[in-house]
């Protein structure tokens, strides 16, 4: 609120002065989902805002492949818009293709932030080769769902009103045995049917091991293949014994879930719209989230970052007050993105995550903590959502985890395609 | 009378010109870009070095490339002619109703036509889903569980060949009924005072009659099959897409998500060829069975 007041009072102060013909700034963004309708919220604020000297004119595009090759070839004649939402993930093939344009240390001066207003992992994710192409704006990691009133039953709710007695693969088995024991459908629910999308538990379980997926040339270094391989085995463990349901897709994951038939769900943090929703119609039981427990050596969650990236238009470069009118757009959505917490991302900005507000956000400040233990995709053109990597985990993964082949032969199967990338 | 033929042919030029201009622009200019651009290595956008046939060797020795050909092959096999009988039986089944009755069903069997494939992939992921869908039933009673259609390599590309029949039908239906309508009422009046029996009708007058229709239908169909994408695309993605790729499918994939534009190429251009070897050898054999 005081911030929508500061703006307001600043874009009074620009109006008297006369200073500026007003500025439009093209906006494309991927959010269809229960976050697209906070960001639509958000920027109606903006306008509201700036009424006299910017507007944001917004599209939003289809996710994935279709929005990154639309950007890639609109920026490359000179048609892209004047601001993105780009996923840090994919910022490495951006810029080996000359679609974005850096940012200065001006440019940060002006939006009123440094490198230390975020996580440094997160920050780190959008530098490539030491130069900043994106501002971002959260991390949206995977996390565990629970319903709370079926692990209580099975006295799996410690004294702290969390989930207890989840860390290290046995104990985290043995707790899916007894809520399969006490008479549940399934103990938990993840996308099987898109190995690109247990990609991200399976990244998690191997940063958890030490392991990691490198870069081109060497995809798995030392012995990161055998622990990729246990890191996909535990999810096949899962399917054989009953715990996760196979061949599930993600509609069916989420329905498992809120429907009560899985105690347990492992899935993305924009799914906590879907749940804060049902719970305000008394549609659902109680509920939470929490950082995917360690299942080997330590705490590691898979994390993408919703960045700010400004396309690099070929021909047209952007005139200064242009520059200055899209700097003005992002530095309103860093100071305001306690709202779009309420999508369930965590906010990049450490000074939203610092306030009160957010602190008392539930269940959004139970899990913020694990930005600190977050493990980003390799940067590799050929890695991020929808990627090549993404795509040979797809096809690698799926029949693994769905029993068709074993995990090793799956492994080695990916590397021999992720090999052949050109 | 030389003038006058000059002036005619000149005439004819211009009235063709706009046209010529227009598919040269837009059809041929880019066909010589893309046997250009399959000679290099370059990237989605922007130019690339020159590699000479280095992108043609790879292909023949790409397995991918040859399960994308089989797999094509395999679909149209399952669609064109299945698809054009059932669309055959159906319109003769309709004929013989009446009236805003034969309106009625034929709308119903027209109405999947009408849909976007979008609309028809999730229509019929919510039937087929895993967990929650009305198909289960069924598929459960006759194999013992339930199946996931779209990750079970056998299920899956006679599955997509259902869904594009039934997608797809209510054009050949409507075309085989405008060919049962054209053909005379005589003639079975006839063929019954000469004794003939329905059976003898359907196979003497009927099926000969409606030869240049079932042509039509098989042409159509064999073009659009063998640019199946969408719903193949639709159905795998996330999953086990090496297994069931598809031709347009694979220049997609080298294209927009790995970025290598001249194999992209490279591929289009082998498409290119595979069609144009069926076009001529489907006119030949229809030009033989037209001269009888």
């Amino acid at each position: 609120m005081r911030n929508t007041l500061k703006a307001v009072s600043l874009a009074a102060v620009m109006a008297a002065t006369g200073a500026h013909a007003k500025e439009t700034v093209v906006w494309w963004d991927f959010l269809g989902g229960g976050d697209g309708v906070r960001m639509k919220k958000l920027i109606e604020d903006f306008n509201a805002a700036h009424a006299d000297t910017i507007e944001i004119q917004a599209t939003t595009l289809d996710w994935g492949t279709p929005f990154y090759s639309k950007v890639q070839t609109s920026a490359a004649v000179g048609e892209g818009p004047d601001l993105m939402t780009y996923h840090a993930s994919r910022i490495p093939l951006a810029v080996s293709q000359g679609t974005l344009t850096e940012l200065t240390a001006d440019d940060m001066t002006a939006m009123g932030l440094t490198s230390g207003s975020f996580a440094p992992a997160t920050w780190d994710a959008v530098n490539v080769d030491g130069k900043q192409y994106a501002v971002p704006f959260d991390t949206h990691p995977i996390v565990l769902y629970y319903n709370k009133d079926l692990l209580e039953k099975s006295g799996l709710i410690g004294a702290d009103g969390l989930p207890a007695g989840l860390d290290g693969l046995d104990n985290f088995n043995a707790a899916l045995q007894k809520l399969k024991d006490d008479g549940n459908e399934w103990a938990i629910a993840q996308v099987t049917a898109d190995g690109g999308f247990a990609f991200r538990t399976i990244y998690s379980l191997l940063c958890q091991q030490d392991g990691a997926i490198g870069t081109d040339g060497d995809w798995f270094p030392g012995d990161s293949q055998e622990k990729l391989a246990n890191a996909v085995g535990v999810i096949a463990n899962w399917v054989e014994k009953g715990y996760n349901p196979g061949s599930t897709d993600y509609p069916a994951t989420v329905a498992l879930f809120t429907s009560g038939k899985s105690p347990f769900m492992i899935n993305g943090v924009w799914e906590v719209p879907t749940m804060a929703d049902l719970q305000a119609q008394n549609k659902l039981f109680n509920w939470g989230a929490i950082e995917i427990p360690a299942l080997f050596n330590h705490p590691c969650t898979y994390s993408d970052s919703h960045a700010f990236a400004i396309p690099n238009n070929a021909g047209k470069p952007a005139t200064p007050e242009k520059h200055a009118a899209v700097l003005e757009v992002v530095k309103f959505m860093e100071e305001n993105s306690l709202f779009w917490a309420t999508a369930g991302h965590i906010p990049a900005n450490v000074a939203v995550t610092e306030t009160a507000e957010y602190k008392a956000m539930q269940p959004q400040a139970t899990y913020a903590k694990l930005t600190a233990n977050a493990v980003f995709d390799p940067k590799s053109v050929n890695a991020g959502v929808a990627s090549p990597l993404f795509d040979a985990a797809g096809n690698a993964f799926t029949a693994a985890i769905n029993g068709e082949t074993d995990p090793a032969s799956a492994v080695a199967d990916m590397k021999a395609e992720l090999d052949a990338l050109e | 009378m030389l003038r006058n033929r000059r002036n005619e042919i000149l005439v004819a030029y211009i009235l063709v010109a706009p046209f010529i201009l227009i598919y040269g622009w837009l059809f041929i200019y880019p066909t010589i870009q893309m046997v250009q651009m399959s000679f290099t290595k370059a990237p989605l956008i922007g130019p690339g070095e020159w590699v000479g046939f280095k992108n043609y060797v790879r292909m023949f020795k790409d397995p991918t490339f040859f399960k994308a050909v089989l797999n094509t092959a395999y679909f149209v096999a399952l669609t064109v002619v299945p698809g054009t009988l059932v669309a055959l039986g159906i319109a003769l089944m309709v004929r013989r109703l009446n009236g805003w009755m034969q309106s009625v069903v034929l709308a119903l069997f027209f109405l999947p036509y009408v849909l976007p494939i979008s609309v028809v992939y999730v229509i019929w992921d919510w039937l087929t889903n895993k967990q929650f869908g009305m198909l289960q039933g069924p598929i459960s009673f006759f194999v013992g569980e339930p199946v996931n259609i779209w990750r079970t390599i056998p299920w899956f590309m006679p599955g997509a060949a259902i869904i594009t029949i039934w997608w797809t039908n209510g054009f050949s239906i409507l075309l085989f009924l405008a060919g049962l309508r054209n053909i005379p009422q005589e003639l079975y009046e006839a063929a019954a005072l000469d004794g003939a029996t329905r059976r003898q009708m359907l196979t003497r007058i009927t099926l000969p009659l409606l030869w240049p229709i079932t042509v039509l239908c098989l042409t159509i169909q064999l073009i659009l099959q063998m640019k199946i994408f969408d719903q193949v695309y639709l159905f795998a993605v996330g999953g086990r897409t090496q297994a069931t790729m598809v031709m347009v499918q694979y220049i997609y994939e080298q294209a927009f998500q790995k970025n290598s534009g001249g194999y992209a190429a490279t591929l289009a251009v082998a498409l290119f060829v595979v069609v144009l070897v069926f076009s001529i050898l489907q006119f030949q054999i229809l030009r033989i069975r037209g001269q009888r």
